[in-house]
């Protein structure tokens, strides 16, 4: 073992000014961008990432191909007249694009806590993070310089599937504007988890229980919001005043119409009279006295709706307005389901409702407005809130420790 | 170190002859006489180096006056004192779980006291942190290194968070990295390094903002010998700078050679605090070889000295003496009777000494 040099080390050269504290905004940032170029640089250097994200480029390829060959395989099929001619027009863009998204979403709802959630509490269990708080870095530049770094190294996953979301815009139907803003909304989704991940490691002792809490946090984003609605929905009964919808087109058909069977007809109602019709459209009139009918007032419930990540990102694409789609059959739309969906909670039987309070209801709710911004704030209030209890956590002096914890 | 056990107070029951085969342990002190030569001559720290600087003006340094801190029901500091005064090497000395970390961590300026004062060169940790982290550096006890930087890397970033002026990071860097004999290995990752290394590696990085409080928690553990010769001289060379240096160890020989002053604490009190030459001239004890004990002890008994039988492997007599002359004017007599002495050294060191008294005071 080579031993330090018993004669006379040199002397530690006194810095010609000690640290000067420069204050205001630059000085804050620097050292802010001081932990996030550490935090990259581990990062990158850890062989576990490229593995995490060579898996990743190969399941979207995978994807993007088993959709793009299952597209094909069913528009080439000719032994029944199956597929409307419109959608062979359309491509299979949309429904490509719509995959990508879906599981770039999913995966990197599954990531993001990866790379945050042991954040701060790995530095504690490691040692190196009172390291960090006896500099002059402050509670808030290493929170945030964790955060960036997390998102940062989770936003490169997003970057590698760019391709694909690019090969289904090219493959015919979708726009440019849709990419970008489906990118932007994933970008923010991950930033999302990645503060609730740092937020939660720096409440944490232990980092299997942070990467733990942060992956329920997640699970309760992404299922919990579907069953608190579901649950909430059963507890919020009301009623709606509304009378009856009579749809023109069934009436003007003549019995021979194959698919209505002979009681059905028999089971439907005269033509109404036109003095009791309270308003109509092309395809039904409402008509007669308003009554009370049991409904479900999802309304009330539909703020828990709008903190998933999926309905966050579906409703903030922008989707065609159905009628400048003329008559089209547009094709499958998975994520515009989900926003018409969580637009319809939303809206309520008030709107949604057939002939409630005697009114005829939009078919599409592209009026509406929007859930998301109502979902991301409530995503964002969520992190800011847990990120304050995290700022707090990391203060020093530090008062109160949680049981069991040593600052070093 | 120690396995040096304070001696029984009984009077030995057996002639050390009887115990012992004589003839295997004639060449035996041979071997150890470098040791007893170089004990024999005052320690260098003997003589502290409390020098010019602080005289006449108010107090500079540490002071910590009646500082406490529990965790839960346990109370790891209660109502403890330190003074460490710039331009002198403070020992903090106790046994494990005697609150040294939880001292130090205070006075670093993590963890907030629950009662009592710091003061860091005038500057209050509790009220203006930041202030007084530009003038601490903190050694912890756990080693703590990013594993997948490189020393030279960890330094950098670590001026980059004193907001060093960029454009001397690189220079400070490459400095420290020679002061710790690290320089060759600038470019490994600090996982690759070995213990000790990673322990050079974190007294650089204490001392990247050239601060005026130095707290190291166990610098010396895990040190190679020439690591810890390395040690010292930089730990003396900076108190000499007019730093005020606190270290906590176990390594009380060590202590012995670089501290100015001790304070020993134990169950979360400071119990004393004395300089290490009040340490010396304390009552101490001298184990005595020669080359034949029965001479030896015939001698002893001739100079009517009290003695014991030597708690150490070698054949050898333990002496209380009252200070360094007496001690002098034994060896001389002994010398003169004949008793031919191979071996005259203190038993133990100074602040081992007090150590063990202190702990022998403990409840």
């Amino acid at each position: 073992m080579t031993l330090v040099n018993k004669g006379t080390p040199p002397l530690p050269g006194t810095p010609s000014e000690s640290p000067v504290r420069q204050a205001g905004l630059s000085a804050y940032l620097g050292g802010v961008f001081a932990v996030v170029g550490m935090e990259l640089r581990q990062r990158l250097r850890s062989r576990g990432w490229y593995i995490m994200l060579g898996i990743w480029f190969g399941l979207i390829w995978l994807v993007a191909a088993l959709t793009w060959i299952s597209w094909k395989a069913q528009t080439n099929r000719t032994d029944f007249d199956y597929v409307d001619p419109a959608m062979l027009a359309h491509g299979p863009g949309s429904l490509i694009f719509e995959v990508v998204l879906a599981f770039v979403l999913l995966f990197g709802l599954l990531v993001g806590p990866a790379f945050s959630a042991n954040a701060i509490s790995g530095d504690r269990a490691g040692g190196t993070l009172a390291i960090m708080q006896v500099t002059l870095l402050r509670p808030g530049q290493i929170l945030w310089g964790k955060f960036l770094a997390s998102w940062v190294a989770a936003l490169a996953f997003l970057v590698v599937s760019v391709p694909f979301l690019i090969f289904g815009i090219a493959q015919g139907g979708l726009g440019v504007g849709y990419i970008l803003i489906a990118l932007l909304m994933l970008a923010i989704e991950l930033g999302v988890v990645c503060a609730l991940g740092v937020g939660i490691s720096a409440l944490a002792n232990r980092p299997l229980f942070s990467i733990v809490v942060t992956y329920l946090a997640v699970a309760a984003l992404t299922f919990g919001t579907l069953i608190a609605f579901g649950l909430g929905s059963m507890l919020s009964n009301g009623t709606v005043m509304a009378n009856q919808s009579y749809y023109k087109d069934i009436s003007h058909q003549s019995p021979e119409g194959e698919g209505m069977s002979g009681t059905y007809q028999e089971g439907y109602p005269d033509r109404p009279n036109p003095k009791d019709i309270t308003d109509e459209n092309d395809e039904y009139a409402c008509y007669g006295p308003l009554v009370e009918n049991r409904v479900i007032r999802t309304e009330r419930v539909a703020w828990m709706l709008s903190m998933n990540p999926f309905v966050v990102v579906a409703d903030a694409i922008p989707y065609p307005d159905p009628s400048d789609r003329g008559n089209q059959f547009y094709s499958v739309a998975l994520f515009e389901t989900v926003s018409q969906g969580a637009r319809y909670a939303q809206a309520g039987p008030d709107a949604t409702y057939q002939c409630a309070n005697g009114k005829v209801t939009a078919s599409y709710l592209a009026p509406q407005t929007p859930l998301w911004p109502l979902g991301l704030g409530l995503q964002l209030l969520v992190s800011a809130g847990i990120l304050a209890l995290a700022w707090r956590a990391l203060r020093t002096p530090a008062g109160k420790l949680p049981k069991g914890t040593r600052v070093a | 170190m120690m396995e040096h056990k304070p001696p029984s107070q009984d009077p030995p029951e057996q002639d050390p002859p009887e115990q012992d085969v004589p003839e295997q342990d004639v060449p035996e002190p041979v071997a150890s006489e470098p040791a007893a030569v170089a004990a024999v001559q005052p320690a260098p720290a003997a003589t502290p180096e409390v020098g010019a600087p602080d005289t006449g003006t108010p107090f500079t340094g540490l002071e910590a006056v009646g500082l406490s801190r529990s965790f839960g029901d346990v109370h790891a500091v209660v109502n403890m004192d330190l003074r460490a005064p710039a331009g002198q090497v403070t020992a903090l000395i106790g046994p494990n779980g005697a609150g040294k970390t939880t001292l130090l961590l205070m006075l670093a300026s993590l963890l907030a006291p629950d009662a009592g004062t710091i003061s860091i060169m005038g500057v209050d940790p509790v009220k203006d942190p930041a202030a007084a982290r530009a003038k601490i550096g903190w050694m912890p006890d756990t080693l703590g290194v990013w594993e997948s930087l490189t020393a030279r890397e960890i330094l950098t970033s670590m001026g980059r968070f004193y907001r060093l002026p960029k454009a001397q990071i690189p220079g400070r860097v490459e400095e420290l990295l020679a002061l710790v004999n690290l320089l060759p290995l600038a470019e490994q990752k600090a996982r690759v390094l070995s213990r000790g290394q990673q322990q050079r590696l974190s007294l650089a990085r204490a001392l990247i903002h050239d601060p005026q409080v130095l707290l190291l928690d166990e610098p010396a553990s895990g040190l190679d010998p020439g690591s810890r010769v390395a040690l010292r001289s930089i730990l003396r060379r900076l108190a000499g700078e007019g730093k005020a240096i606190v270290v906590s160890s176990h390594v009380l020989a060590e202590l012995d050679e670089i501290a100015d002053g001790a304070v020993f604490v134990n169950q979360g009190r400071t119990v004393l605090a004395q300089t290490v030459a009040e340490a010396d001239g304390q009552g101490r004890k001298y184990a005595i070889a020669a080359l034949d004990p029965v001479v030896l002890n015939a001698a002893l008994v001739g100079l009517g000295v009290e003695f014991e039988a030597g708690g150490g492997r070698r054949d050898s007599v333990t002496v209380t003496l009252g200070t360094q002359q007496h001690a002098a004017r034994l060896l001389r007599d002994l010398v003169e009777a004949g008793a031919g002495v191979c071996a005259f050294a203190p038993a133990s060191g100074a602040l081992e000494e007090s150590y063990m008294n202190m702990l022998v005071e403990q409840p």
